[in-house]
């Protein structure tokens, strides 16, 4: 499984990142989010499923 | 709410609606699945006629639609026109443009690039042991009593304490900003006190420009600095312009986290063996309950925005110039979104709410919000976890057309000991620890992000 955070359409709500936050990391200055990488372990699947459905922005692509 | 017949086919789903009654707030439920189950996208002849978004589908993608939405408030009448976020246009804020909040990029983007680096979570985890500090004092000066108004004597405090150090404003000068932030909201325009209130906060905005103008004499780190020296479009604007961006983050920064921190309590109050249990387990439950509250209770019910061009959105097509009501709360209700909406699940799942809205105007300070509820709810959680809220003194905002609000929440406990010095005494100390520890210097990106980027 991976994960990316679309830069567009991120808008910091920091969601993802209460929900799993050994797969998200957020931007000092900004908070927007990022993975901490692409390839996601399989003990964090949940909670990146978990992230992408809680995101207001629907910014979390998993494939 | 009543059909009406309308002859222009695009208005087809007309409907009677008007968030400035107390009905609104009453049958609010009601009138939300009436209106996503018939028309999630609706027009109403009310405030001079605008749009209404209710369904979480449609509230979503419209507020996405940056490239056909205005915030514009153009106040002298140099571009379109357009009104901002407020709807209808009160007289009074017809005359100041509400900060970034009206505005469109790019000047909204340069705006908040230069305030993020005060408000990202990183910047915020700074400030917890300051605002625990104001906390302890906040419940110390009634924990002997037995006795609280949780809006008065906290909700109202900590937030504006916290949002003026971050200014750089004079801790001492909270009293000022207070009643101003507060009943500019929930006074409505026709009440007899409406006067003095309008009194209040140009009294607000004449010492919001002072600030100005002395951090601009003498630079002290915060909010206000990051403004002085900021480019937009290549400027530095002009300081009634920055006046509006001040008035901005006093009012977001006040009234609704206050709004919130009520609404949790008084609900936690209700139902007691939820609140025991959210202190029990707040290491997994806090996060979850803390959003499910922000979902149920939207301080900020919804913003209002001009259509920029002619378009077609989630099936409704749109002229310029018309006028949109985007319903944060009511998106927040949509049983296709939410399981079971009207309910509070403290540990609800996949809870996409838009209480701090959505796209480029999301809420700025909403890393602050959260920092600053959770903190008092469970410092109330720790020191008076049997309180007892009085509904026969509590007062609700009557209407929540701009602010989903409480006036006052009294409580009863069990009587408890004092951990520190007056709220004075403290505010005076943290006063010194942001003068000499610059406690509202911004963040600067380490280099470690940086490569991780």
């Amino acid at each position: 499984m991976k994960v990316r955070v679309d830069p567009e359409r991120c808008q910091g709500h920091t969601l993802c990142w209460m929900t799993a936050p050994k797969s998200f990391q957020l931007d000092e200055v900004d908070g927007h989010s990022s993975a901490v990488s692409e390839d996601v372990p399989a003990d964090q699947e949940e909670d990146v499923r978990e992230a992408a459905h809680s995101c207001p922005e629907r910014a979390i692509q998993i494939f | 709410m009543s059909e009406a017949n309308g002859n222009d086919d695009r208005k087809k789903h007309r409907v009677h609606f008007d968030r400035h009654t107390p009905e609104y707030r009453h049958e609010f439920e009601e009138i939300t699945h009436e209106l996503q189950a018939k028309c999630p996208i609706a027009w109403t002849d009310t405030h001079g006629g605008h749009w209404v978004a209710s369904g979480n589908r449609e509230v979503f993608e419209l507020a996405r639609s940056a490239e056909f939405l205005s915030n514009d408030h153009d106040v002298k009448g140099e571009r379109r026109g357009y009104k901002g976020i407020t709807i209808p246009t009160p007289p009074r804020a017809a005359e100041a443009q509400g900060g970034f909040l009206e505005m469109d990029p790019p000047a909204q983007r340069h705006y908040r690039q230069a305030l993020n680096p005060y408000l990202s979570p990183a910047a915020v985890a700074r400030w917890v042991p300051f605002v625990d500090e104001v906390v302890r004092a906040c419940l110390d000066e009634k924990i002997e009593e037995g006795r609280i108004d949780f809006v008065d004597d906290l909700a109202n405090i900590v937030p504006a304490v916290l949002t003026l150090a971050m200014m750089g404003i004079p801790l001492k000068d909270w009293t000022v900003y207070n009643e101003p932030a507060h009943a500019s909201v929930y006074t409505p325009p026709d009440s007899p006190d409406m006067p003095r209130v309008a009194e209040l906060s140009r009294n607000m905005g004449i010492s919001l420009y002072m600030a100005l103008q002395e951090i601009r004499r003498s630079p002290r780190p915060g909010l206000i600095d990051a403004l002085v020296r900021a480019e937009i479009d290549g400027e530095n604007p002009p300081d009634e312009e920055l006046v509006g961006v001040l008035a901005l983050l006093i009012g977001g920064g006040f009234d609704t986290t206050t709004a919130l921190t009520a609404h949790a309590l008084e609900w936690l109050s209700q139902n007691p063996t939820e609140r025991d249990r959210l202190s029990r387990e707040r290491s997994t439950l806090l996060d979850s309950a803390t959003e499910e509250f922000l979902r149920f209770y939207a301080p900020a019910p919804g913003d209002g925005r001009t259509i920029s061009a002619d378009c077609e959105i989630a099936g409704q097509r749109f002229e310029e110039g018309e006028r949109l009501w985007l319903s944060w709360a009511m998106a927040n209700r949509d049983p296709s979104v939410f399981p079971d909406p009207d309910r509070v699940d403290l540990a609800r799942k996949g809870n996409r709410h838009s209480s701090f809205g959505l796209g480029i105007h999301r809420c700025i300070g909403s890393n602050v919000a959260r920092t600053v509820f959770k903190r008092m709810v469970t410092a109330v959680l720790d020191r008076m976890p049997d309180y007892r809220c009085d509904a026969e003194g509590t007062v609700h905002y009557e209407t929540i057309g701009i602010i989903q609000g409480m006036r006052h929440l009294p409580a009863t406990f069990t009587p408890g000991e004092r951990l520190g010095p007056s709220l004075d005494e403290t505010l005076q100390t943290l006063q010194r620890a942001c003068d000499e520890q610059r406690l509202a210097e911004p963040v600067v990106r380490t280099a470690r992000a940086d490569t991780a980027r």
